[in-house]
Formats: structure tokens, C-alpha cells, sequence
């Protein structure tokens, strides 16, 4: 014990700490849904795939309070709590084979009953779902909801299956193909609610931010 | 009412060349100025930078020997490598004299399996309900509060963390592995520090769920009057425990900041010199220009003591003045000075750089006047010292 190792980076750490402190009063940007490894899940959701191209939309920039409300009517709920506002960055991936667009992945952060859960979709170019998986999940059902059975559900529906679903009752009028989707736990009611909403909110953006609006035509608000 | 008579002469000397007692009252005023702001600014600026290092909590950390004490360093391991330090430490640290606080903490971390593709890790803060606000006193909650209840299930978020979680305050929160519940009862305001993705607990609570009893880190507070190193060092006495200080920090800032000022104060100097020689030259001009003057008031009857008085007014009414002009002027501009310095140096701390009071006006007052008493004192002795026959001379044949 008589030797002392005296750390001497705890300075700079703070400093720099410091530092970053000033440009963090500056810099109040909320927090987006990248994938957390893009090469890796590009290539894991598209197989045939040979690069991608990232983009960063947010509806403040694209049309701020007239395209926040349009987009809370499709969706059939408002924006609501300290995270879910019109200055969210999205991040929107388009997937090429070649020097063809293949398809798009995109994610969304929703409120979860314990904590966050980010919805990815990989989409064709008509917007339909060719594969769903919860990037992060916190809740007491998070294995049976990442049981790729349960995201083998989504496949195949599109934002005209969606418009029908209504996020704050969780019901559809008339039952189609939203219904059929099974809850895996239902003592986790609200997390699947969160699920189905947070598809729904991500096929939005996606339509009006990626396809120009393809399926506004079935939206009967 | 000798007294009223000689300060109106000499006010009206000075009047009568209005323009160069105006010039050499603003040459004064401007000297006072910059002197008043510098110092102003020296005080602000120490003041404000001391208040930075004590929001950040403590000035120093004990923690368990290769403990890592940084979220960060944590994660880089994996999430291994705590290490952990009796108790009764947080106690033996508390009673030694140089101590205003301490608080204890315990650091914990889980695998969450449901982070990502392969899992991830997540980090939890225990800290003490009473004594952590208390050292962080100026953490802003952009909603909530603290801990109800020392053992409370209840969590504050960070900003980011609560961001990445979702959470706001009422909310659950389930800690994974452990699968606990505790309710989200705030939420802190973005910091730009490592606070920001952190998710503090009550100490207690995470002694509990973790079934630990000991801690991985004590905050301490060093009293102001307190000598860092020598308390560094006497810490260091303990059993296996190693001290991150943060008195480094402040020293290294405060050592930049001193050298600047000593460059700053160099050319405050000068001004004030140049401002001392334009009064002596003032005076003595006007002193030459009036030799016959002054001869014949000496021929009348006026003692040596009486002209020297004279002319040592006028340079006192002058420095006053000036004195008076410049720090009020620096009173008014303080705020500007301190956006200007503000956007000159590469970091300030937040709070005014600039801070005038009571003390300062006066010493700076006292200052300039005795300057001017100083710079008073040649021509008013070349004054006394002129004899009535050879000035009445001298203007005969000049």
C-alpha cells in the first residue's frame, strides 16, 4: 500500500465535462431510433441487400405545427408527454440491391408500461411490413413479445390495415386483419397496445416522410 | 470658510481652461474604469467559477481501490470490476475536521437482456435521500422531486435516461434481472454532465435489491478554508481506498485565469500611470501658466502652505472627478462587460463575471484620489516654491 496511483485524468474528465456542459445548453435535441448496429441489421432484415442510405426527418423541420396535427389525426392520437414532440429526429433507412431502392426500415420510441420500447419495421417500397422486431424492450413480457412468432404477425399489413385501428380504444372497426393480431401475455395489455401504436405512428411517418403519401386515400378522418 | 474660499479658486482655476480639466477628468474616469471593472470582473469570475465547482457536488471522491467511478469506465468493463468499501468509511471521512459532508453511494449494475439485439447494460445510482440533494442542491428536476422516503421504490431519472426509457414522473420503471418495480417520482433537467444518464435510487433501496451492504464511492465536501492536498494525502491513509479530487480542476482553471489576469492587471497599470502623468502635466501647465498669479498672492501675504494647498486641491478635484465618472460608468456597463468578456474567453462559468459592490466603488475611489494626492504633490511644490519677486520678473520680461 505505499505505493499511490494518483489518477490524473479525473482533470480532463471534468474539464471536458465541463465543456460539454456549455454545449449542452445549446444543443437540446430529442433523442432518435437509429439501429444500433446498421450494417449488421440492414443486412439481418434485407438479405439480398448491398448498401443503405441514411435520412433524418423531423416534423418540426418538414412542416412543424400544421404537419404535427395532420399526422396525430392519421395516427387518431395526439403527441403527448415530454418525448413524443414534433422535434423527435427520425432516422429513415432506404435499402438499396445495387443501384435499386429495395425497401425501407424505420423505428420509433414508444412509452412502454416500465419503460421504453423502439418498434422497428422493414418495409417494401408500397409500405408494407416485411419484418418487425422491438430493437429495446422493457417489460415483464419482453420474451414473449420478441418471440419471433409474435413479430410474425405484423408481416404483411400496411398502413390501410392500420388506418381501421384505433390506438386509444385498442379496437377495430370493422375486426379485420389487426384484430387477428395475438396478444402473447395478456396481463401485459398496455405494452401490446404500445406495440400496435407504435407501428401504427411509424407506418404514418414513413408514408408521409419516405412514399409521399400513398395510402392517405384510405384515411377517413 | 478659508477652507470654502480656497476650494473655489481652485475650482475656478481649473475652469478656466475647461477643455484641459474635461480631457484629464476623462483620461482619470477612464483608468478608473477599466480598474474598477478588472477588479470587478477578478471577483465575479473566481466567484462564479467557484460556485460551478461547488454545484458539481463534492471536490472529492473515495472510492473503493480500482473501483470504476464513472458510468462510463463501468460500461467499458463490461459492467464488472466494482469494487466495494465498508461503511463505516463514509463515517471515518465524515469526522475528520476538514469535512463539510459527505455522501455515500453505491453503484450497481444488471444485464438487460432485452437492450438491443444481444442485451445491455444498465447502471443505477444509490444515494443517500438526505445528504446527496443536499451536495446537489442546484440539480434542476424538469419535473418531480426527490425521494419521498429513504427506502422508497422510487427513482429519478436523468434526462437522457429518462428520454431513452420513455419516463416521466409517476411512471414505473421495472429494473431488469431483478425484475423490481419503482415508481419514476422525477425527472432531472438536462445537465451536460454524466447526471444526464444516470438513474438515481435511494442508497438503501439498492442495498436491498441487490442484497449489498457496502458502498462503491463517498462524495466529500471540503470546507472552503479547508488544504486539499494535505487532506488528499490524509486520505489517502486509509485502507484500500483512492481519491479522485477535484481541487485539480479548479487549480488548473484558477492558474490560467490567474495569468490572464496578471496580464490584464499589467495594462491596467499602465493606464492608470498614463492617467497620473496627464494629471501632474495638467497641474504643472497650469501652475507655469500662472506664476505671476501665484507671485502676487505670495506678494499679498499668502504662505508657501497656502499655495501648495491650492494647487493640491485642484489636482484632488480633478482625480475625485474622474474617480467618480469612471466608476459609475463602470457600474452601468458592468453587465455589457460581462456579455463582452463573455464572448472573448473560451470558457466562463455560469453567474455574473462581473460583480461591483459597495467595497469596491469605495476602495476604488480611495484609490484614485490617493493617486491624485500623490500626483498632486510636484507641481503644487514647485508652486509653494516659487518666489513673488522672480515670477512678477519674469512676466515683466517675458
Amino acid at each position: 500500500m505505499t505505493m499511490r496511483s494518483r489518477n490524473r485524468r479525473p482533470a480532463v474528465f471534468v474539464l471536458a465535462a465541463l465543456g460539454l456542459g456549455l454545449a449542452a445548453a445549446v444543443l437540446h435535441a430529442a433523442v432518435g431510433c437509429d439501429l444500433n448496429d446498421p450494417d449488421r441489421d440492414v443486412k439481418r432484415l434485407f438479405p439480398g441487400s448491398t448498401g443503405y442510405k441514411t435520412l433524418y426527418v423531423s416534423i418540426s423541420r418538414k412542416g412543424g405545427g400544421d404537419l404535427l396535427q395532420k399526422i396525430e389525426a392519421r395516427l387518431g392520437d395526439r403527441f403527448a408527454g415530454l418525448f413524443e414532440t414534433a422535434d423527435v429526429p427520425y432516422t429513415m433507412y432506404e435499402v438499396y440491391q445495387g443501384p435499386d431502392l429495395i425497401g425501407y426500415i424505420h423505428g420509433v420510441n414508444q412509452k412502454g408500461t416500465y419503460g421504453a420500447l423502439q418498434v422497428f419495421l422493414a418495409l417494401d417500397l408500397q409500405g408494407v411490413i416485411k419484418g418487425f422486431y422491438f430493437q429495446k424492450l422493457t417489460s415483464k413480457a419482453a420474451k414473449a413479445f420478441r418471440d419471433p412468432a409474435f413479430g410474425g404477425q405484423f408481416i404483411g399489413l400496411s398502413l390501410e390495415d392500420f388506418y381501421k385501428y384505433d390506438v386509444v380504444s385498442g379496437t377495430e372497426e370493422p375486426s379485420g386483419r389487426i384484430s387477428r393480431i395475438r396478444n402473447p401475455e395478456p396481463a401485459a395489455e398496455r405494452d401490446f397496445r404500445a406495440a400496435l401504436r407504435a407501428t401504427k405512428k411509424n407506418l404514418v411517418l414513413v408514408d408521409e416522410f419516405l412514399l409521399g403519401n400513398p395510402h392517405l386515400k384510405f384515411f377517413k378522418g | 470658510m478659508k477652507k470654502l474660499s480656497l476650494f473655489e479658486v481652485s475650482y475656478k482655476s481649473l475652469l478656466r481652461k475647461k477643455t484641459r480639466s474635461v480631457l484629464t477628468i476623462l483620461g482619470i474616469a477612464m483608468a478608473a474604469w477599466v480598474l474598477v471593472s478588472l477588479f470587478g470582473f477578478n471577483r465575479g469570475y473566481e466567484a462564479s467559477l467557484n460556485k460551478d465547482i461547488d454545484n458539481l457536488g463534492f471536490q472529492m471522491l473515495v472510492v473503493a481501490k480500482g473501483c470504476p467511478y464513472e458510468a462510463a469506465t463501468l460500461m467499458l468493463k463490461g459492467g464488472t470490476g466494482l469494487k466495494y468499501m465498508n461503511e463505516t468509511i463514509a463515517a471515518a471521512v465524515a469526522a475528520e475536521p476538514e469535512v463539510e459532508g459527505v455522501t455515500p453511494m453505491l453503484m450497481q449494475v444488471v444485464f438487460d437482456p432485452n437492450k438491443g439485439e444481444s442485451g445491455g447494460l444498465a447502471a443505477y445510482l444509490g444515494v443517500d435521500p438526505v445528504s446527496f440533494p443536499k451536495m446537489k442542491s442546484v440539480l434542476p428536476f424538469k419535473a418531480g422531486g426527490w425521494f419521498t422516503e429513504p427506502e422508497a421504490a422510487e427513482a429519478v431519472f436523468g434526462y437522457e435516461a429518462a428520454e431513452l426509457e420513455q419516463r416521466e414522473v409517476g411512471d414505473l420503471y421495472l429494473i431488469p434481472e431483478k425484475e423490481v418495480e419503482v415508481k419514476v417520482v422525477g425527472v432531472l433537467e438536462r445537465t451536460g454532465t454524466q447526471d444526464d444518464g444516470t438513474i438515481f435510487l435511494p442508497i438503501k433501496t439498492v442495498q436491498r435489491i441487490f442484497g449489498i451492504r457496502e458502498l462503491t464511492s463517498i462524495g466529500v465536501k471540503v470546507k472552503k478554508e479547508a488544504d486539499m492536498k494535505a487532506f488528499e494525502d490524509k486520505l489517502y491513509r486509509l485502507p484500500d481506498v483512492q481519491v479522485v479530487s477535484l481541487s485539480q480542476v479548479k487549480t488548473t482553471i484558477m492558474t490560467l485565469v490567474s495569468t490572464a489576469r496578471v496580464m490584464v492587471f499589467s495594462i491596467a497599470l499602465i493606464a492608470i500611470l498614463i492617467a497620473l502623468m496627464g494629471v501632474v502635466n495638467t497641474v504643472l501647465m497650469s501652475v507655469m501658466e500662472r506664476r505671476q498669479e501665484i507671485g502676487i498672492l505670495k506678494s499679498m501675504g499668502a504662505m508657501a502652505s497656502d499655495v501648495f494647498r491650492l494647487v493640491w486641491l485642484e489636482t484632488i478635484i480633478l482625480c475625485v472627478s474622474g474617480g467618480l465618472i469612471g466608476t459609475g460608468l463602470a457600474l452601468l456597463t458592468a453587465r455589457l462587460t460581462d456579455i463582452l468578456v463573455r464572448g472573448l474567453l473560451p470558457f466562463s462559468p455560469s453567474g455574473g463575471l462581473v460583480s461591483i459592490d459597495a467595497g469596491l466603488v469605495l476602495a476604488a475611489l480611495g484609490a484614485v484620489t490617493a493617486i491624485g494626492l500623490a500626483s498632486g504633490i510636484y507641481p503644487s511644490w514647485k508652486a509653494a516654491r516659487m518666489r513673488p519677486l522672480d515670477t512678477i520678473r519674469s512676466e515683466v520680461e517675458s
